[in-house]
């Protein structure tokens, strides 16, 4: 006899995050990335909690630093696309919106 | 009519049983869509329509397709997960969403979202940021 059935769990609820006249910021989407990358029980024991949570900070301190970057990066790329496509005073506003 | 609360389409329980959905990266393609609150979807939804659909700048009818991750497994429960997905730069509003299966025959339907409120970007990023791939969090969960 089967005793256990199998079952569909309920749904998760999603969350809609939305922005008006700009993009995220990096910090936006770092605290999004570390909900993806690590997630702190709140019944696990204090010592190993607090040091969990303690990694996950630091953690987010290098994706903000590096996510910071990327963004920087991107904006040089953006820039020499508009250089070449003879747009100069778009590619300056660019740098300077930054 | 409106949206009424998040479901796990019916159909879609019954197509699990015949093969009809792999969550398998780059396996079947899963879109998203969006919709207005004048949508009336139930777990009695069974596929994509683009009745209520939003519009708006930077989106597209049919919605995005999702970057599904491979199905795995915690404890006793099985799971499948979706990457985040944005439209960039869009202005669109939107109450909920569909999430279907755009390779199988009829774009049958997996779940409906309800955001319980119409959420909105104007001329910025609307970001559908999925729950946490785990065994008591994840989108699509078989226990």
């Amino acid at each position: 006899m089967i005793k256990q059935a199998l079952v569909t769990g309920p749904l998760s609820p999603v969350m809609v995050q939305t922005t008006s006249g700009r993009g995220f910021t990096v910090d936006e989407i770092a605290d999004r990335c570390m909900e993806r990358l690590m997630l702190v029980s709140r019944d696990a024991p204090p010592v190993i909690r607090d040091q969990a949570v303690a990694f996950k900070d630091s953690m987010r301190q290098a994706v903000v630093y590096f996510m910071a970057e990327a963004v920087k990066s991107d904006r040089t790329s953006i820039y020499n696309i508009l250089m070449n496509n003879g747009q100069p005073e778009a590619a300056n506003l660019i740098l300077k919106e930054l | 009519m409106a949206f009424t609360g998040d479901f796990l389409c019916t159909s879609f329980k019954t197509e699990l049983l015949t093969a009809t959905h792999d969550f398998t990266n780059g396996a079947n393609s899963f879109k998203i869509a969006l919709y207005d609150n004048s949508a009336s979807f139930t777990a009695a939804t069974t596929a994509y329509t683009a009745t209520n659909e939003v519009s708006g700048t930077n989106y597209t009818a049919t919605g995005q397709a999702l970057t599904n991750v491979t199905p795995t497994s915690s404890g006793t429960t099985a799971f499948a997960d979706f990457a985040d997905i944005t439209w960039s730069t869009a202005t669109i509003t939107a109450r909920g969403a569909m999430i279907y299966n755009d390779t199988a025959a009829g774009d049958p339907a997996v779940c409906i979202l309800d955001f319980t409120e119409d959420k909105t970007a104007s001329a910025g990023d609307f970001t559908v940021v999925f729950p946490t791939a785990d065994a008591s969090n994840a989108i699509i969960r078989i226990a």
